[in-house]
């Protein structure tokens, strides 16, 4: 019977349950709703960051990424990449000749990160041709054609199809440079990025560097399966015995920083959003149980021990609980999966996160087991809430507050 | 020759020790037999309901000892305490104090339900006594739906329903019309005589203290009289 009052109870004053079902609700759809958005936009930076830019695994020489020189190379590229896109587990594989330099406009010069590249290759391993805004992506068939970041273009206040001078210093450790006409200009989500990495043909960047045709300064591979990573890096090591190879966490620290900070912030709110509901519910069941302070004594004096007192107390948070957390649940996995498909459109803060390498529209997204984190934690915070006013009815001295009008 | 069923030895209750002490029961002795039928009366504010409340271990005497049918009840822990109350002590209070969310039957068949009665006895008992106190046809009604007399009348019965071996009622009718306190009384009277239940019950109503067969005048915390008499 004292699930059935306890049950009763919470609908003696409908309009208060409501309130605590309603904050459970709010409570759980909005910590759902932030990991969700938190959770889409890191993963969307992941991707962005794998699929455009580094790849699941990167292979170097290893003193190339120390020294950033070009001298440092991958022999037998042929024959590795061979070797490697025989493996099933690998989705595509890239190698690319890679140097630092200046790039000139007739008006200005600044300094890049020159990709020597199979534009062929970049179209399955980064998806390059699909950042293309303006012209082509390497149609014309010419040897000094380059892409160029739209940002980058800006600053050297140059178009499509104007000439710019490439300057670096090959193999042999001497000046040399190289006329290419713009043929197209890209956009990618990190803008940052986009005003330093330009690209232009592998082979004609081999022959300016001097490096002979078997000679790549990067392998780049993407695995058909992320839970495959570790096991494609060990085959790699096989087939690379002098590389270092690195996955993208390794080759991006500052992703993982990114997704740390992320992490913080999003357990801080869910965190401030749990302690709101806390305070909600606490003042909520103590209202309740001090309007009820004369039955409660009533209770005791006709023969309820302490303990089922307590009960019936957190019997109510827990009712009003299970009917507010599956309907937060429900709305809140409702909004991720409508959300999920249709996107956030946070184009007003893309400025910004663009240069950090997230995109302006946001897919929202969380696995079933955070779905059931967050529900326990707001399950665990509501009877955890309700502790307070329990005891407090526990307080009570049967015969003075039989007396209490 | 029939047993004590209360023994009040040497009462007292001072409440605010510490700050201005007031005496609200000094030194009390009662006995009270089984089967009796007695009235505490006094004027307000002479210790009846403090006294009540510490015979039946709602409240902890200053000093002194109650004994209920030979258990010292302030020698009791709480935990204890209460279950003894549950099985031994009915209680009606001045402003019924039931449980609203409950029926009529629900709020009688509570107490047996702490009790761990089973169903079908329970349901039989509930049933007998709501009947005894005239209310059979008002079983599924909430405290909401029914009058002051009647609500008193769902709590006289939920006091009897444990058969405990006293029901202690505090001013049982001072929120009740004339006609409902004689109506209770009548109740009252009738289950002591046929149940054989020790009834004490504090009052001020003249009506209530000529019903009853024994009269304890409480003034100023201290028993001023204790007499026997004929109920009208």
């Amino acid at each position: 019977m004292l699930f059935q009052i306890a049950w009763r109870n919470i609908w003696r004053n409908k309009s208060r349950s409501l309130v605590v079902i309603s904050s459970i609700i709010i409570g759980v759809w909005a910590g759902i709703f932030i990991l969700s958005f938190s959770w889409g936009m890191y993963k969307n930076n992941i991707d962005e960051t794998v699929f455009k830019q580094l790849s699941h695994i990167q292979i170097h020489h290893p003193t190339f990424i120390e020294e950033n020189d070009s001298k440092f190379t991958i022999s037998n590229i042929d024959t590795i990449v061979g070797q490697l896109q025989a493996d099933n587990r690998i989705a595509s594989i890239s190698s690319r000749v890679i140097s630092t330099g200046m790039i000139s406009s007739p008006t200005t010069a600044s300094g890049v990160k020159i990709y020597g590249i199979d534009p062929l290759s970049e179209v399955r391993q980064i998806a390059l041709d699909e950042s293309v805004r303006e012209g082509a992506y390497f149609n014309s068939g010419k040897q000094n054609e380059i892409l160029i970041g739209e940002k980058l273009s800006k600053k050297l206040k140059i178009k499509l199809k104007s000439k710019v001078v490439l300057t670096f210093t090959n193999v042999q450790s001497e000046l040399v440079s190289g006329a290419f006409r713009v043929g197209g200009i890209y956009r990618s989500k990190n803008i940052s990025l986009d005003e330093v990495n330009v690209y232009v043909q592998q082979d004609h960047l081999r022959e300016l560097l001097e490096l002979k045709p078997s000679e790549s300064n990067e392998i780049a591979i993407l695995v058909k399966d992320e839970e495959l990573l570790d096991a494609v890096k060990s085959y790699s090591r096989t087939v690379v015995s002098k590389g270092e190879i690195e996955d993208w966490k390794e080759l991006s620290p500052e992703l993982g920083m990114i997704i740390e900070s992320f992490n913080m912030y999003t357990y801080i709110l869910t965190g401030i959003i749990l302690l709101a509901l806390t305070f909600g519910i606490i003042n909520t069941m103590l209202m309740s149980v001090l309007e009820r302070i004369r039955e409660l004594g009533m209770l005791m004096a006709i023969g309820l021990n302490k303990r089922k007192i307590f009960l019936m107390i957190m019997l109510e948070t827990f009712y009003l609980t299970l009917i507010g957390s599956p309907l937060g649940l429900l709305i809140g996995w409702l909004t991720v999966m409508l959300l999920g498909k249709i996107g956030i459109n946070i184009s007003m803060f893309s400025e910004g996160l663009a240069s950090y390498g997230f995109s302006s529209m946001i897919y929202p997204a969380l696995d079933s087991q955070n779905y059931f984190i967050i529900a326990s934690m707001c399950f665990l915070t509501a009877l955890l809430s309700a502790i307070y006013p329990a005891y407090k009815a526990l307080q009570l001295n049967p015969s003075e507050a039989i007396r209490k009008i | 020759m029939a047993k004590t069923i209360i023994d009040a030895h040497n009462l007292s209750k001072t409440y605010n020790k510490k700050i201005v002490p007031v005496k609200a029961v000094q030194n009390v002795h009662i006995h009270i037999e089984e089967g009796e039928f007695v009235a505490l009366v006094g004027p307000s504010g002479s210790g009846k309901s403090t006294l009540l409340n510490m015979i039946g271990g709602l409240d902890e005497p200053t000093s002194g000892t109650v004994i209920i049918d030979g258990v010292e009840i302030t020698k009791l822990p709480e935990n204890k305490l209460i279950d003894f109350r549950l099985h031994n002590i009915g209680f009606v209070f001045q402003s019924f104090n039931l449980i609203p969310v409950l029926t009529a039957k629900e709020n009688v068949g509570f107490v047996l339900q702490l009790q761990k009665m089973s169903k079908e006895e329970r349901e039989k008992r509930v049933l007998d006594l709501l009947h005894q106190v005239g209310l059979e046809d008002k079983i599924n009604s909430r405290p909401g739906e029914l009058s002051g007399g009647q609500q008193q009348r769902v709590a006289v019965a939920r006091a009897l329903a444990s058969i405990p071996k006293i029901v202690l009622a505090d001013e049982p009718t001072a929120n009740l019309d004339s006609k409902s306190a004689g109506n209770l009384l009548d109740i009252m009277a009738k289950l002591n005589k046929e149940e054989k239940i020790t009834f004490l019950f504090s009052t001020h109503d003249v009506r209530v203290i000529k019903k009853a067969r024994r009269v304890i005048t409480l003034v100023d915390g201290k028993v001023d009289s204790d007499v026997q008499q004929i109920p009208k």
